[in-house]
């Protein structure tokens, strides 16, 4: 059992180990916990009190009516769709990529060599230029202006692919599957039966992974949505910013003060955040209990 | 047995369903390939030569506008007041900070033949510099909008709008640029503002001496060329033809200002960080003297970042070289609004154009930068200085300016600001002058210009 | 090498006696939609795009000369490259280090605690990040201002000047990237069966030793995968030059990768050509690296 092992080394705890980790946590921290401050303050305490001091209540409060005050709840609207393309994208995504993954590791088919070059080679592509092709294709088949011009190429993940295609291939052991077709089950019966349970981590990773890429992805959405009230969240955020007076500084009363877009910012990643701890029961959950037959 | 014989039937099914699913993967191949490549092409064209315009069918139909979030006031006071006019209302990032998106918009429209906002406004004014060679605007001053409304814009506004004498967008604001100065501790410590740029290196001086850490300036910001080089008639940006430029930044009128420059620079009267850095906010904001920049500096600098009290602010005239005769102010910025030549609705979206750069309703009580169009100008000013923020009369320096502004230094596609910023701001951080910068900052403009397809000439 | 050849062949062989052939086929259909309307008709536009000129007719290799005379591609390769070198070593090091210092942890209350704090600023993508970095980068704002200013940094210029940008951008992508990766490595991790660890402890085998011998190997596919990645999205540098751009308004990061000159190139000087044959030589660099490491490491090949 996994316990025991780590039971017995914990006679050999490192206190490198635990500085080492220590030091990360502040690396990857800090600046959150600086943005969750920083969203606390007015404009003016930003810059003038400590960075990592607490602000108020009553400016938090502030910047909360300000941010829900832009366009008149335009933030929930942007929160909205970003979900509902993240999660419809994502649900197409398991369908998709969890049953080829599983193809492209544990079957042979003629072209299943090629099937993985052409999925490594378009992952390797760099984007610039698949935009425009992207906004010809949505656009002859009439999808411009709809959110499934989104949330069809979402959908298209061969990152998550490949996790499943590395997961099956190294997780499951084959005599498990020989012997379920020792019992006649046809290729399907043994990929919902057998590997389908084991793959609680592979869905959990490729589910996360391919709703985090569609949750934060800026340009597609940006350049193949035509209304702003189509707009995902990421993209929202780059309206904001862009009513900052420091960065926009002819932007006159409209103008988005710096805390609430921090704040913003926050009500952006809470969603990732809490998809995270949900699925992190999952992603981990590691070994197989003795389910071949010998 | 009963395994073999399944296995061999889902063998021949397989077989039947495989190649029927090769087929179809196939055939999808095929028809998304061939509706890509049928809709494939270069720039679109609507209008042929230069100023001919043959607009497309007049069907009417929604007006669809384009403004960024500022400008959303605009286009909804407009709906408001016409609500018979059925409006589609786009906001977008008014292109700002470097973002291309018009430009990448337009160019996909072109390539699929449909998509065009009727009217577009854009918080640069280079725009003419692609959009009238992809035949994305309309001319606008051949019949579509009297020359008399024309005519009132500001001296030289809608310059970054003309192309060849033809006029390819309307001006929206202007940010002339002026003196700006502390009037209570100008007058604390006896100085008095400066008319020319040799006094006003000389009160750089004094105040070093007799106030270090005070400032009479700032150079570290992006538009900073625009401030001092472009008032300076330096002869960096010289638009001479559409696709053609002269660039000299090491004549006398760039190296007498660059040395000003340097010279406050070294006497730490001017602040080589940018005015809306957080360390300039940190330890600059409370001790300006002076400032020259933009008219919108009163708004969005003193009023908003700064919170300067009120009754502090006063306005001057941009200093001049003593030398010179005419005197010339440099600009930073100003939007434009564009007409779509796609347009199946010329009528209504020219109605809203016009109304939305010459109306008092918006650009005089609503807009937040000095109007482009004089008479809304007028309005403006008197709201400004009547709301008691500033410390003089700040309507006639900026009138004047606004006819100031030195038509030496054009609009071109590459963008000045980012040149500046890359090459030289680097290098005055590292502690270099601004003077031997200067042969740095004109191979730079030269490379922007030529990838950008421009003539370069010395 | 025919040995090799044998070894796959046979298993190959294997495979194919317990499997019907054509099954697979039914599992990734869907997928091959997605991926030829998605991923192969984008892709060969694209490269159609770099062998042709504006008016659609054959070029040749115009549109790479025209891409390489440009006066911000040599600057752009040197500063990828250095890039890559801090990247990839951090990425590779730190990544499979912490990982597998996580699952040393004895306590997994603090193991999942640690993982999800490392992959918190994963959430934070794009122009979400601007103005964090904008203030942390800023030794008068900075949480950090002090360790700043020990470095003789005073104002924000000073910390984006030019030499210091590798450094910057390896620490901008690591801290938004490696949270992601040190799940993924501890999940791999996790499926190292418990009897093989257990073995080696028995053995006399330290923390060390067990990585280096047992673990690590093990994880070979992951790794394989992650330096595959990493590289490819080295050499296309894009976001994190981006928004030091925007957090600096120009003065750092413009045109600082090749990926940003394409994009240039595609928005900006609406040279869809030119853009097109430097992503097609950033796709021919990644499957280059790609095509050995997958041959070294039998990465295609099942276990």
């Amino acid at each position: 059992m996994p316990t025991d092992f780590r039971r017995s080394r914990r006679t050999g705890r490192d206190p490198l180990a635990a500085v080492v980790l220590l030091l990360f946590v502040v690396f990857f921290v800090l600046p959150v916990l600086w943005l969750l401050l920083a969203a606390t303050k007015t404009d003016d305490q930003l810059v003038h009190t400590n960075p990592l001091s607490f602000g108020s209540w009553h400016a938090l409060r502030g910047n909360w009516d300000a941010l829900t005050g832009y366009q008149g709840d335009t933030i929930f609207l942007w929160l909205r769709n970003s979900a509902v393309y993240a999660f419809i994208a994502l649900a197409i995504t398991l369908v998709v990529a969890v049953p080829a993954g599983y193809a492209l590791a544990l079957t042979d088919f003629p072209g299943r060599h090629t099937l993985l070059i052409a999925t490594l080679v378009v992952m390797l592509m760099p984007s610039a230029t698949l935009v425009v092709p992207l906004f010809l294709e949505m656009n002859a088949v009439h999808l411009i202006g709809s959110m499934w011009s989104v949330i069809l190429p979402y959908a298209f993940y061969p990152f998550g692919v490949y996790l499943a295609y590395i997961y099956f291939s190294t997780a499951i052991p084959r005599s498990l599957l020989e012997a379920a077709r020792l019992d006649g089950c046809s290729e399907f019966g043994t990929f919902r039966r057998i590997a389908l349970p084991l793959a609680t981590p592979v869905v959990a990773l490729v589910g996360f992974f391919s709703f985090v890429a569609n949750w934060t992805n800026y340009f597609l959405p940006y350049v193949l949505l035509p209304q702003s009230n189509q707009f995902p969240v990421q993209v929202g955020l780059g309206t904001l910013l862009d009513d900052v007076p420091q960065f926009n500084p002819t932007v006159g009363s409209l103008a988005v003060e710096r805390p609430e877009l921090a704040l913003a910012t926050l009500l952006a990643i809470t969603p990732v955040l809490v998809v995270f701890l949900f699925s992190q029961r999952f992603l981990v959950a590691g070994m197989l209990a003795g389910a071949t037959k010998d | 047995m009963r395994h073999t014989s399944r296995a061999a039937g889902a063998n021949r099914a397989g077989l039947s369903r495989g190649r029927t699913r090769a087929g179809l993967a196939a055939a999808v191949a095929t028809l998304t390939l061939g509706a890509v490549t049928a809709c494939g092409g270069g720039t679109g064209t609507a209008s042929g030569a230069h100023g001919s315009f043959s607009p497309v069918a007049q069907t009417g139909g929604a007006l669809t506008v384009w403004v960024d979030s500022t400008r959303l006031a605009a286009a909804k006071l407009y709906q408001q007041e016409n609500p018979q006019v059925k409006m589609n209302i786009v906001t977008y990032d008014g292109d700002a900070n470097g973002s291309n998106y018009l430009q990448t918009k337009v160019s996909l429209f072109n390539r699929t033949g449909n998509g065009w906002p009727d009217v577009v406004f854009s918080s640069q004014n280079n725009e003419t510099s692609w959009a009238v060679q992809d035949g994305f605007t309309a001319p606008l001053n051949k019949g579509l909008i009297p020359q008399s409304t024309l005519d009132q814009w500001a001296t030289g506004a809608n310059a970054p709008c003309t192309v060849d004498g033809t006029l390819y967008c309307l001006r929206n604001d202007l940010s002339q640029t002026v003196l700006w100065y502390n009037a209570p501790l100008m007058k604390q410590w006896g100085y008095q503002v400066p008319t020319t740029w040799e006094q006003y290196e000389a009160l750089g001086k004094q105040v070093a001496a007799q106030h270090p850490g005070y400032l009479v300036g700032d150079a570290g910001d992006t538009f900073t060329p625009e401030v001092f080089m472009w008032a300076g008639k330096c002869g960096a940006n010289q638009i001479t033809g559409p696709k053609a430029v002269t660039v000299n930044t090491t004549s006398a009128n760039c190296t007498r200002m660059a040395s000003l420059l340097d010279t406050l620079i070294a006497d730490k009267t001017v602040s080589t960080s940018s005015v809306f850095s957080a360390d300039f906010d940190k330890n600059d904001a409370s001790r300006i003297l002076m400032l020259p920049g933009p008219s919108w500096y009163g708004g969005a600098l003193f009023q908003g970042t700064f919170k300067t009290p009120a009754k502090t602010v006063a306005v001057a005239p941009m200093p001049q070289w003593s030398a010179d005769s005419t005197p010339s102010v440099g600009n930073v910025g100003g939007g434009t609004w564009l007409l779509s030549a796609h347009s199946a609705n010329l009528k209504a979206a020219t109605a809203f154009l016009t109304w939305v750069t010459t109306a008092d309703d918006y650009q005089g009580k609503l807009a937040p930068g000095y109007p482009a169009y004089a008479p809304a100008a007028k309005t403006w000013l008197a709201a400004q200085a009547g709301s008691g923020y500033y410390a003089n009369d700040i309507t006639t320096p900026l009138q004047n300016a606004a006819g100031q502004v030195w038509s030496g230094w054009g609009y071109g596609q590459f963008s000045q600001e980012a040149i500046w910023a890359s090459t030289v701001t680097p290098g005055v951080t590292a502690g270099k002058t601004i003077v031997s910068l200067l042969p740095a900052w004109q191979t730079a403009i030269g490379n922007y210009a030529r990838s950008d397809g421009y003539q370069v000439s010395q | 090498m025919s040995t090799v050849a044998n070894t796959v062949g046979s298993e190959r062989a294997a495979r194919r006696r317990l499997r019907p052939v054509r099954a697979g086929h039914g599992f990734v259909a869907a997928y091959v939609v997605l991926l030829i309307a998605f991923g192969v008709v984008p892709t060969v536009y694209a490269i159609y795009f770099a062998f042709t000129n504006a008016g659609n007719t054959f070029s040749g290799l115009s549109n790479f000369t025209d891409a390489a005379d440009d006066f911000r591609f040599l600057p752009a390769v040197e500063h990828v490259g250095l890039y890559l070198v801090f990247w990839l070593a951090s990425l590779v090091v730190f990544v499979v280090g912490l990982a597998l210092l996580l699952h040393r942890l004895a306590a997994r209350g603090v193991s999942r605690a640690l993982r999800f704090l490392y992959y918190v600023p994963g959430a934070l993508a794009g122009a979400a990040s601007v103005m964090v970095w904008l203030f942390m980068l800023d030794p008068t704002v900075s949480p950090v201002g002090f360790l700043l200013r020990a470095l003789g940094f005073s104002t924000f210029n000073d910390v984006v000047a030019p030499g210091n940008l590798p450094v910057l951008f390896t620490l901008m992508a690591f801290w938004t990237g490696a949270g992601g990766w040190i799940v993924v490595m501890y999940g791999a991790l996790n499926n190292i069966p418990t009897e093989v660890l257990e073995a080696a402890r028995i053995d006399g085998a330290n923390a060390w030793q067990t990585a280096r011998r047992i673990q690590i190997p093990l994880l070979r596919k992951w790794i394989v995968y992650m330096v595959i990645l990493a590289f490819a999205g080295g050499t296309q540098l894009f976001v994190e030059p981006q928004l030091l751009s925007q957090a600096s308004v120009g003065v750092a990061g413009r045109d600082y990768s090749l990926n940003q000159l394409s994009y240039d190139f595609a928005f900006q000087t609406n040279n869809v050509n030119a853009a097109a044959a430097i992503s097609v030589e950033l796709l021919l660099v990644g499957l280059i690296v790609a095509t050995v490491f997958v041959a070294r490491s039998g990465f295609f090949d099942a276990d």
